[in-house]
C-alpha cells in the first residue's frame, strides 16, 4: 500500500488509527505490528515471511550482541553475522538478477535470473536493522528484549516503504512509552496533508511532463530545450515525491507518538554538491556517514585513505539506489564533484557569490539526475548530448510545453524554496489559526479529485 | 497551538478521512458508470490464490475507487484545477475553446502498415471490387484550432499512402471533410462526424462508388427534432473531465420511411430501427443510430440498386442511413464482434462492392483487421 492511494487514506488510515487510539497504551505496539503486517503484506502478502525472518534474526542478535558484551569477539562475531545476513536478504532480492547478468559475461559463468519482485522497503528495514545490532553492540541504544516492541520498531509503517531510515536510537524511548498530545496529533495532520499535497499536487504534475519530454526522445525530436525542461521536471518530481513522502511518514509517525529526524532540508537551495548531500535524504547520508564511512577510518588517514572511502561510500549510496549501473555511475558522478570540491574547488568557491554556488550545485545536481532517471545508459547518452547541443535548439512543442506547464513549474520552483514557510510566519497567529484548516480542507479535497480520476479509465463505446 | 485549536483541526482531518469511508460503505454500489459509459469495479471475489497474486488487493483498490463517493464531481474538480494552471490536454483531450479535440497518438507495431496490407488481401481474396476509406479526425480536420504547437500524429500524410494499396480503389473522406472544415462536421464533445460530417462522407463515398450523380442535395433532408438529441455530453465529455461545455445536438436527417433494419445482436436476426431513439434517454446517444455497436446489421430499400458490404466502425452508424437510400441492402459487418472471412461473407451474399470505412485513430489500433486477409 502506499499513502498515495485512496484505500490508504479512507480505509487503511482512518481505521488503524481509531483502532490504535482506542486501545490501551500497553497493547499498541501489538496494534501497531499488525496494523503495519497487513500494511506490508497489501501489495506483497507471500513477503510477510520474509519480514517475520527478518525481524527474528535482528531480534535474536541484539539479545545475543547484549549477552556476550563482556566477551568481545563473540559480540563482534553476532554483530558481524546480523550485518551480513541483512546484507545477503538485501542482496539477494534486490541485486541478484544484477549480478548474475554481469558475472555471465564472463567467460565460463553463467548465473540464471531469478526475476524476483523486490519486497517493498527492503533497502530501509535491512539499514534500520543493521543500525539496531550495531547500536546495541556500541552502547548507542539499549538492547529491546520485548519482541512485539522490536517487530513494531522494524514494521513501522509510516517509513516502511520509502524511509526516512529511523536508526533505532532515536525511537528506542519511544518505544517502550510515549504519549500523543492533541497538538501532536494535530501538528502530525498538517505535516501529512502537506506531504500528501507535494505528492499528488506536485510531484505527479511534474512527472507527467518529464513523463512527456522522455517521449519526445523516443520518437527523436528531442531538442536542446526539451531535454532541460524533462530534467528540471525529473528533479522536481523526485524531490516532491520524495520529500512528500518523507513528510507524510514524519507526520504519520507524529500522530502515532514518534518524532522521525528530518529527512530533506530544501536541497535545492545548497551552494556546494557536499552541503546538498547535506540536506537531501539525510537519514541515508547519515546513515552511511555513520555505519561506513566513519568505520573506514573517515578522512582521518591521509589524503589517498580519504580518496579511498569516499569512492567506496560514493559507490554504496549509488548502488543502494537501485541494482543497475547508471545508479553507480550516478554515485561515482557525485564522488568525482565532492572530491573536487574538498581537493580543488574549496578555495575558488569561498571566493565566488552564493548565487553562483547555487547555480553550479543546480547545474552538478540536476545533470546527474539525467544519468539517474535513465537505466539504459545508451538513451541516457543520448539524451544528455541533446541537452548539451547535440540536437535542434527549441521546437513549437516545447513552446507548447512551457506554456502549458508554466505555472505548474513556477509552484515547483517556489515549493523547493523556504518562501512558503517564510510566508507562513509572517501572518499573524489570528491569521494562521483562520487559514490552516481552509488550506488543509483544499489540499485534502484537491489530492482526493486527483487521486480518483489518477484511476479513471475510460472504455468509451467499445464494452466488451 | 492550544488544545481546543488542535482538537478542532485533528477532527477536521477525521471526519474528512472517515467521513468518506462510512459515505463508500453506505453508499450503494453502481453497475456501472452513464458519465463514462463503462461497467465499474466491484467487490472482488476472496480467495487464497488470489490474495498470493496480488490479484485480491488490485481488486480492492479497483473497486474502491470506482465506487467512490462523488466520483464525477471529484474528476470535475480536476479538470477545472489543471483548466486554471493552464493545462490544455486533459487526459489525451485537447481543451480547444468551446471544443474538446481527442489526439491521436503514432501508431505502435506498425500496426497501421500491417492493416492496409490486410485490406490489400481482402481486395485479392473478393471477387468484387474493395474500396477504402480512412476518415480523418477532428485534430487533423481542425487542426488549427488545436493549441499552438500541441503535439497529434500526422493522419493526412497515412491516408495519402491508401492510394498506393494494390487492388483498392481510395475513397477520399479528407478532401471532403477539409473543404468544409468551416463548419460543424464534428461534435464538439464526442469524437464522432455529426450528421453533417457523415453527409460529406457519403457524397465523397458515392463519389468513389462511381455513383456520384445519385448524391441528393442537403435541402433534399428535413432534419428531424428529437426530445433529449440537444443533450448529447460525448465520451470527449467523459474522457478529459471537462464537463463545463455546452452539450452537443444529433440531428437525424434521412428518413426511416420504406427501410427495414435487421440486427444480428444475439447471432440471430431482430427486427431493428434505423435510429433507436430510447437511447437518447441515456447518457450513449451516439447509438441512437442504429442502436449502436452490433456484429451485423442489414438495412434493406426495395426501391434501392446493388448491395454494399460496408466493414465499419463506429463512424458508419451515421453514414449508413444515408447510404441506405440509394442500396437494395447495406451490409454492416463489424470485425470485433463478426468473426469471420469478410470476403466469404460478401459472396454469399451477392455483394456487389465492399468498403472498409474506418476512422483512422480505429484503423492504427484495431487488431481485428487481421480477419480481412481470411
Amino acid at each position: 500500500m502506499v499513502f498515495s492511494s485512496l484505500t490508504f487514506l479512507f480505509g487503511y488510515l482512518p481505521l488503524t488509527l481509531a483502532l490504535y487510539f482506542i486501545t490501551p497504551l500497553r497493547r499498541r505496539n501489538f496494534v501497531l505490528l499488525l496494523a503495519s503486517l497487513f500494511f506490508y503484506g497489501w501489495g506483497e502478502p507471500v513477503y510477510v515471511g520474509v519480514m517475520l525472518l527478518s525481524i527474528f534474526i535482528d531480534y535474536t542478535h541484539g539479545l545475543l550482541v547484549e549477552r556476550f558484551r563482556g566477551r568481545d569477539r563473540l559480540a563482534r562475531w553476532f554483530v558481524g553475522q546480523s550485518v551480513v545476513f541483512n546484507l545477503l536478504l538485501l542482496g539477494f532480492f534486490k541485486y541478484w538478477d544484477f549480478l548474475a547478468v554481469n558475472l555471465s559475461l564472463l567467460p565460463g559463468v553463467s548465473i540464471p535470473e531469478l526475476g524476483l519482485p523486490l519486497p517493498l522497503g527492503i533497502s530501509f528495514f535491512t539499514f534500520q536493522t543493521m543500525s539496531y545490532t550495531i547500536d546495541v553492540y556500541r552502547q548507542d541504544a539499549p538492547v529491546q528484549r520485548n519482541a512485539i516492541a522490536f517487530g513494531a520498531y522494524v514494521t513501522l509503517f509510516p517509513q516502511l516503504i520509502a524511509g526516512p531510515i529511523v536508526k533505532y536510537k532515536t525511537v528506542a524511548k519511544e518505544l517502550v512509552k510515549r504519549t500523543v498530545t492533541s497538538e501532536d496529533f494535530a501538528q502530525g495532520v498538517c505535516r501529512f496533508t502537506v506531504g500528501l499535497g507535494k505528492k499528488v499536487l506536485l510531484a505527479n504534475a511534474a512527472g507527467e511532463l518529464w513523463e512527456s519530454c522522455l517521449g519526445t526522445q523516443a520518437a527523436g525530436t528531442l531538442t536542446t530545450a526539451g531535454g532541460w525542461t524533462g530534467l528540471l521536471a525529473f528533479g522536481f518530481q523526485i524531490y516532491f515525491d520524495f520529500s512528500g513522502y518523507s513528510d507524510m511518514a514524519i507526520g504519520l509517525g507524529r500522530m502515532l507518538g514518534f518524532r522521525f529526524d528530518e529527512n530533506f532540508d530544501h536541497p535545492y537551495l545548497s551552494a556546494s554538491v557536499g552541503e546538498f548531500w547535506r540536506r537531501w535524504h539525510m537519514s541515508l547520508t547519515s546513515w552511511f556517514r555513520e555505519y561506513l564511512y566513519i568505520p573506514l577510518g573517515g578522512n582521518r588517514g591521509g589524503t589517498a585513505r580519504t580518496l579511498r572511502n569516499l569512492l567506496i561510500v560514493w559507490f554504496c549510496t549509488g548502488f543502494w539506489h537501485g541494482a543497475s549501473w547508471n545508479f553507480i555511475l550516478w554515485g561515482l558522478y557525485f564522488a568525482l564533484w565532492i572530491i573536487l570540491e574538498r581537493f580543488a574547488l574549496r578555495d575558488l568557491l569561498t571566493r565566488t557569490p552564493v548565487w553562483i554556488r547555487r547555480g553550479y550545485t543546480l547545474a552538478v545536481v540536476f545533470v546527474g539526475w539525467g544519468i539517474f532517471a535513465m537505466e539504459e545508459l545508451g538513451a541516457c547518452g543520448r539524451y544528455l548530448a541533446v541537452c548539451f547541443g547535440g540536437g535542434p535548439l527549441w521546437s513549437a512543442l516545447d513552446t507548447y510545453r512551457l506554456r502549458s506547464y508554466a505555472a505548474t513549474l513556477l509552484l515547483l520552483a517556489l515549493g523547493s524554496t523556504t518562501l512558503a514557510a517564510d510566508l507562513w510566519r509572517r501572518i499573524p497567529e489570528r491569521g494562521r489559526r483562520m487559514l490552516a484548516p481552509v488550506l488543509m480542507g483544499a489540499v485534502l479535497a484537491l489530492s482526493t479529485a486527483y487521486l480518483v480520476d489518477g484511476s479513471y479509465n475510460p472504455f468509451l463505446y467499445f464494452r466488451f | 497551538m492550544t488544545t481546543r485549536y488542535s482538537c478542532f483541526l485533528a477532527a477536521l482531518f477525521g471526519v474528512f478521512l472517515g467521513g468518506l469511508l462510512v459515505w463508500h460503505i453506505l453508499l450503494p454500489d453502481r453497475a456501472r458508470s452513464e458519465v463514462e459509459n463503462r461497467t465499474l469495479a466491484q467487490f472482488p471475489d476472496f480467495s487464497w490464490e488470489s490474495l498470493r497474486d496480488g490479484s485480491f488487493t488490485k481488486g480492492v483498490e479497483d473497486y474502491f475507487a470506482d465506487q467512490f463517493p462523488l466520483r464525477d464531481d471529484w474528476t470535475g474538480l480536476k479538470a477545472r484545477t489543471e483548466q486554471l494552471l493552464g493545462k490544455r490536454e486533459f487526459k489525451g483531450v485537447y481543451l480547444c475553446g468551446e471544443t474538446l479535440i481527442a489526439k491521436v497518438e503514432p501508431p505502435r507495431d506498425g500496426l497501421e502498415e500491417k492493416n492496409l496490407s490486410r485490406v490489400a488481401r481482402l481486395a485479392e481474396r473478393a471477387e468484387v471490387p474493395v474500396y477504402l476509406g480512412l476518415i480523418p479526425s477532428a485534430a487533423e480536420i481542425w487542426q488549427d484550432r488545436l493549441p499552438k504547437g500541441a503535439e497529434s500524429w500526422d493522419q493526412a500524410a497515412f491516408i495519402a499512402r491508401v492510394a498506393e494499396v494494390k487492388g483498392v480503389e481510395p475513397v477520399d473522406f479528407l478532401a471532403a471533410l477539409r473543404d468544409r472544415a468551416g463548419e460543424a462536421v464534428f461534435y464538439r464533445t464526442d469524437h464522432h462526424w455529426t450528421t453533417l460530417g457523415a453527409y460529406y462522407g457519403y457524397a465523397a463515398l458515392m463519389e468513389a462508388l462511381g455513383r456520384g450523380e445519385e448524391v441528393l442535395g442537403p435541402d433534399a433532408f428535413k432534419p428531424r427534432v428529437s426530445p433529449h438529441a440537444g443533450e448529447f455530453q460525448g465520451t470527449l465529455y467523459s474522457q478529459s473531465g471537462v464537463h463545463w461545455l455546452a452539450p452537443d445536438a444529433i440531428e437525424f436527417w434521412a428518413e426511416a420511411e420504406g427501410l427495414s433494419v435487421t440486427s444480428w445482436r444475439g447471432g440471430t436476426p431482430e427486427e431493428a430501427e434505423l435510429y433507436d431513439f430510447s437511447h437518447l434517454l441515456g447518457k450513449d446517444k451516439y447509438s441512437a443510430f442504429l442502436g449502436g455497436n452490433q456484429p451485423l446489421c442489414v438495412i434493406k430499400n426495395p426501391e434501392g440498386t446493388g448491395k454494399l458490404l460496408l466493414i465499419r466502425d463506429s463512424y458508419s452508424d451515421a453514414l449508413a442511413p444515408f447510404l441506405a437510400l440509394h442500396f437494395e441492402e447495406v451490409h454492416l459487418l463489424d470485425l470485433r464482434y463478426y468473426r469471420y472471412s469478410a470476403a466469404g461473407y460478401a459472396g454469399e451474399n451477392g455483394m456487389d462492392q465492399i468498403a472498409v470505412v474506418y476512422s483512422v485513430p480505429n484503423f492504427i489500433t484495431d487488431r481485428n483487421l487481421a480477419l480481412l486477409a481470411r
